[in-house]
């Protein structure tokens, strides 16, 4: 028996000095995640994974820095002539990561297939605003818009593909070619994706001979193999609780940050019972957002006051939602002809009680909480409030997007600018409007917002947007996400965080 | 025997229709679109529509379900919706991790399962009994995520002996590295699979345990085995010559079900562990509505099944002599 424990504990031994050996070679860097990437084609990709790597794989025309800046990547520069007319510069002798010269030509190519609306590409809507894309010379590209759309430099940071690799046929979805800091090297789908460093990038070399992203799907799990040293650094999507723990490790290193992304009440404005703004207050007073973020979110969101974030140059703290008020909510309802008339402690009219359905979808625990806690303030003011939870797939398409629901709680990503929280959403028959909200007022507001030429403009008319939005409110915002992201403090270089999870600062690139 | 082969592997071709129908069924119920969850929140419905027409997810069921028969006819299994790959390549590089995985766990719970079980019938009545018969119902009642939680924060967090996610090289690739000089990469491969291994195999452990004590206790009572010991056999050999090969029947037919057990428990398994197999491809298949993966997978696991309780009908007429195939 002590023999057979020893061989045992022998063979653990050499499994344990194997594993240290091989995560003490410092230039190699582990990077948890949650999903695999779907493909690494940057015209197709569309979750968190695949951005991310793809924006080690790929280079833009532009980078954005932490701080959500437009930096030269690819272009070494850009002038605007006119509002519509948006002129970039390559910089000279650029070069995909297989050796072959990056022109003029590709930049042409990966805009145009964008727009080709049979090529399915995710975030085509938006780039509509372009209505051409032409190669002046090898080293320029002109964008001709419909109409100034200010937003569009942000987005212009999307990888840039090489015309004769995928016109050869080659398949850039499985086996990307970019001109990024790293390149692709294997990729062991629902498993892991592996880079080395491209010789041909333009810019600073990666602190790293190898970077590994491993696909964790399980929140706990993924917290548990970061510990354990299997991983070097994970970043959101995390739970609280691990949050709260890792945060509390001296061996890993913190980054706790507001995010670009929110957490939000969708109203169903064409719902008679929530068509009336004063409803719709009425509803957004019983929402208890201190507990919600205190206690189900942990504090790592944070209490939302409008629809513009926090850290966007448009953010003004005199404009501010309704708060938590019971008793508010209940005068509303009574000036709305709602009154408990048979005291069976449901507010009715007409014989009718008010009763309403409060959804959100299964995949994450927390909305189902603050879901849930919503039920039972709306049930203690006399609001007979049910709860309707599916999964992502029947919740988004078969529900909120086809609006049937009343009030839902969802969230919206990478809100890199406030057109990108707006104006799909919140315009007369936008293309993301399941509220079906209309105020011809806040549609103009919004229009002049992503057409204004200068900063001042463009937030004077988010202001006043967001100060309509806040006593209208088609949306309630109920948190602003926050964004972690811990590494082993093992790790040969600094690690730089931005609030989207990109990883060039975690290949000991800055900014 | 062979014709009675034959005609079993000749079923499987209603059998594989009948599921690929049924799967279709349900997942024409399901409510979610691949299409919208393809192009994410920020996309128009137009945009939708139009890739749902791209995908033919727009035409109506039955011409759906006959063109991929069509397919299914050429060996064909579709191109996944959100992987850009083929069904069949994404299937065959994800099923030998599963099965790996599947059949250690196999091995460890018929070892740990078996031992218990002859143990506890024997000594009935006592301690060891009692001590065994409370793990087996631990092993029954403890859900295998919750378990795999807690292995993982014992070995890999608290103690760190062994990695918490992922796989090692593949055991075949492993035997040959080993063969050739570097046992390491086998000592990580085993590293890597036993903590996913012991929490797939828990339950069925537990389970086969049980099973085994009953039918020991049964076949023990029986008279073959008093005269037996008449006869002044040991008891060593009493018990398992003649009392155990005869409580194996039972045995056999549940472990063959039990690899489907471990199958549908290698979903949660792998996902926990991050075990790059089939397991965790379905759930991802799930959430996201890849309609032709799912299909795919379904199709996959059912034909395995099928195999595997075809090898255990015949490894009965090895076992018991009584039972003639054909």
């Amino acid at each position: 028996m002590s023999k057979a424990l020893s061989i045992t504990a022998a063979f653990l031994l050499a499994g344990l000095s194997f594993t240290a050996l091989s995560s003490a070679q410092a230039a190699t860097v582990t990077i948890g995640t949650d999903v695999d990437a779907g493909t690494l084609d940057p015209r197709l990709s569309r979750d968190t994974t695949a951005y991310r790597v793809i924006d080690l794989i790929y280079s833009g025309l532009i980078h954005t820095t932490p701080s959500l800046e437009a930096k030269p990547d690819l272009a070494e520069s850009w002038e605007t002539p006119n509002p519509t007319t948006w002129i970039f510069k390559l910089r000279p002798n650029l070069k995909f990561s297989d050796g072959s010269p990056l022109t003029a030509a590709d930049v042409v190519f990966t805009f145009s297939s964008i727009l080709n609306k049979d090529f399915n590409a995710p975030m085509r809507a938006l780039y509509t605003p372009i209505s051409a894309v032409e190669a002046v010379d090898p080293q320029t590209v002109k964008f001709t818009l419909s109409a100034p759309y200010a937003p569009l430099l942000s987005y212009l940071d999307i990888g840039i593909v090489s015309k004769a690799l995928v016109e050869g046929g080659t398949d850039i979805a499985l086996k990307p070619v970019g001109a990024g800091p790293m390149k692709f090297a294997s990729w062991t789908r629902g498993s892991a994706i592996q880079l080395e460093p491209n010789p041909n990038y333009w810019g600073e070399k990666p602190k790293v001979d190898k970077v590994t992203i491993k696909i964790i799907g399980d929140g706990s799990a993924r917290a548990q193999a970061f510990e354990a040293g299997d991983l070097d650094i994970i970043q959101s999507p995390l739970a609280p609780q691990d949050i709260k723990r890792l945060q509390a490790d001296k061996r890993f290193g913190a980054v706790v940050q507001p995010g670009l992304g929110v957490t939000y009440i969708n109203f169903n404005t064409k719902d008679p019972l929530l068509s009336s703004p004063k409803m719709r207050q009425a509803f957004s007073m019983l929402i208890d957002q201190k507990t919600i973020v205190n206690d189900i979110y942990q504090g790592v969101d944070a209490v939302a006051s409008s629809i513009v974030l926090p850290s966007s140059w448009a953010y003004s703290k005199d404009i501010k939602q309704p708060g938590f008020d019971v008793e508010g909510a209940k005068k509303l309802f009574k000036e709305e002809g709602w009154a408990d008339t048979n005291g069976d402690g449901i507010l009715d009219k007409g014989g009718k009680p008010l009763s309403i359905v409060l959804s959100t979808h299964s995949e994450d625990s927390n909305r189902v909480q603050t879901v849930e806690f919503m039920q039972a303030n709306f049930q203690a003011a006399g609001v007979d409030a049910k709860t309707q939870i599916s999964d992502w797939p029947s919740f988004s398409t078969n529900y909120v997007q086809k609006s049937q629901h009343q009030i839902a709680l969802l969230g919206w990503l990478n809100i890199v600018d406030p057109d990108r929280l707006l104006f799909a959403q919140l315009t007369t028959g936008g293309s993301t409007n399941w509220g079906g909200y209309s105020n011809p007022a806040v549609d103009d507001l919004l229009k002049q917002g992503r057409s204004a030429t200068t900063q001042a403009d463009r937030t004077a008319a988010y202001r006043k947007a967001a100060t309509l939005l806040a006593s209208d409110l088609p949306y309630y915002i109920v948190s602003y996400q926050g964004y972690q992201l811990f590494y082993s403090k093992k790790l040969p270089f600094e690690v730089q965080a931005t609030s989207r999870g990109n990883m060039r600062g975690m290949i000991g690139l800055k900014d | 025997m062979l014709a009675y082969i034959v005609r079993r592997l000749l079923l499987l071709i209603p059998m594989a229709a009948g599921m690929v129908v049924v799967t279709f069924g349900l997942l024409l119920l399901i409510p979610g679109d691949p299409a919208s969850v393809l192009l994410g929140q920020e996309a128009s419905a137009e945009a939708i529509n139009n890739l749902r027409n791209a995908l033919g997810l727009n035409d109506p069921w039955y011409v759906r379900l006959g063109a991929y028969f069509a397919r299914l006819l050429q060996g064909d299994m579709g191109r996944s919706i959100f992987q850009n790959q083929a069904v069949s390549e994404i299937v065959a590089g994800r099923l030998g991790a599963t099965i790996e995985l599947a059949v250690v766990a196999l091995i460890l719970a018929c070892l740990v399962g078996i031992s218990l079980g002859v143990l506890a019938a024997t000594r009935q009545g006592s301690i060891v009994d009692t001590v065994s018969m409370i793990f087996a119902q631990l092993g029954v009642s403890m859900p295998v995520y919750w378990l795999g939680l807690l292995l993982m924060l014992l070995f890999a967090v608290t103690l760190g002996w062994l990695p918490a996610i992922g796989r090692g090289a593949p055991f075949p690739e492993a035997l040959w590295a080993a063969l050739t000089g570097r046992p390491q990469v086998l000592i990580d491969s085993f590293a890597h699979i036993l903590l996913p291994a012991v929490a797939l195999a828990a339950n069925s452990a537990a389970i086969i345990s049980r099973l085994v004590r009953t039918a020991m206790l049964e076949v023990l009572r029986e008279d073959f085995v008093r005269t037996a010991y008449a006869k002044g056999l040991r008891r060593q050999r009493v018990i398992l010559r003649h009392a155990f090969r005869n409580a194996l029947l039972p045995v056999l037919s549940v472990v063959g079900l039990r690899f489907g057990a471990l199958l549908g428990g290698a979903v949660l398994t792998e996902t926990i562990f991050a075990w790059p197999g089939l397991g965790q491809l379905t759930i991802t298949a799930i959430s996201q509505r890849d309609l032709p993966l799912i299909q795919g997978i379904v199709l996959t696991f059912a034909i395995i099944f099928a195999l595997v309780n075809l090898v255990v009908d015949l490894l009965y007429a090895v076992v018991d002599p009584r039972i003639r195939l054909g």
